[in-house]
């Protein structure tokens, strides 16, 4: 391991072996989004109607709540990684990585917890 | 020396199928990222606040705009969707052929075009 170039930093270190997690999480949710998503729209071909009484009624049943639930989180996950592979490649300033990877990081994990809690809130009938 | 593959070079490329389903899929899908889950959170969100935050919703997705932004998502969608069922298939070690790779290169944007313009047709004339 040198100290010169960037190459000679890191040679011999080996993998960082982050990578193949990243790479398989990106797989098994893209499968989860392909079910799930499948699930969904044959759910609004057989609801047709998607006015506001036909929706809420049919998502606050457990059997659309929970796949609901599961969907955000497939989504949400699979699009943190996509987004975050965006920011490595295009930002090359640690800062400005820093700074956005602590934005997706909340606004993916806001946006999820926001979207399954509003689910609840409708299958437990809490309305505002 | 014609028939030489050119070295990737910054200037010197020929434009491709393979670069275009490539760039097709970093596109759509980080558009929807950004787009597609801002709607979804509002949607949900206005289902769990009532009929009438619903009611905006509902009202702001059925104008001309409303109908252009769905319509893009759900190419964006089969379009992520059949690049990315391109992707597990060349992750198996398969489809690297040149001709073959060329050739999903290509079919995969159409046939998610094709999907894009069944869907709504069925939405549109049902």
């Amino acid at each position: 391991m040198g100290n010169g170039t960037s190459i000679g930093k890191v040679r011999g270190l080996g993998s960082a072996h982050e990578g193949a997690h990243h790479w398989l999480v990106q797989r098994f949710t893209a499968v989860g989004n392909l079910v799930l998503m499948s699930w969904l729209a044959v759910s609004f071909l057989m609801l047709g109607d998607l006015t506001y009484s036909a929706v809420s009624n049919w998502l606050a049943q457990p059997i659309s709540a929970v796949p609901m639930m599961l969907l955000v989180v497939s989504l949400f996950w699979h699009a943190r990684l996509g987004l975050q592979v965006l920011i490595e490649d295009y930002i090359h300033n640690s800062g400005s990585k820093f700074a956005l990877f602590a934005a997706l990081n909340l606004s993916a994990i806001g946006g999820g917890a926001f979207s399954i809690f509003s689910v609840a809130s409708l299958a437990f009938g809490v309305q505002t | 020396m014609n028939n030489r593959p050119l070295s990737p070079h910054l200037q010197i490329w020929r434009w491709g199928p393979h670069m275009l389903v490539s760039i097709l899929h970093r596109v759509t899908g980080d558009g929807m990222a950004l787009v597609g889950l801002a709607l979804l959170v509002w949607w949900l969100g206005a289902l769990a606040s009532g009929p009438q935050a619903y009611e905006l919703f509902y009202g702001l997705a059925t104008t001309p705009f409303g109908y252009v932004v769905m319509i893009g998502l759900t190419w964006a969608f089969f379009t992520h969707l059949m690049s990315g069922l391109r992707h597990f298939v060349l992750d198996i070690g398969a489809g690297y052929e040149l001709d073959i790779n060329r050739f999903w290169s290509i079919g995969a944007p159409l046939v998610a075009i094709f999907l894009t313009s069944a869907v709504w047709s069925y939405v549109f004339l049902r």
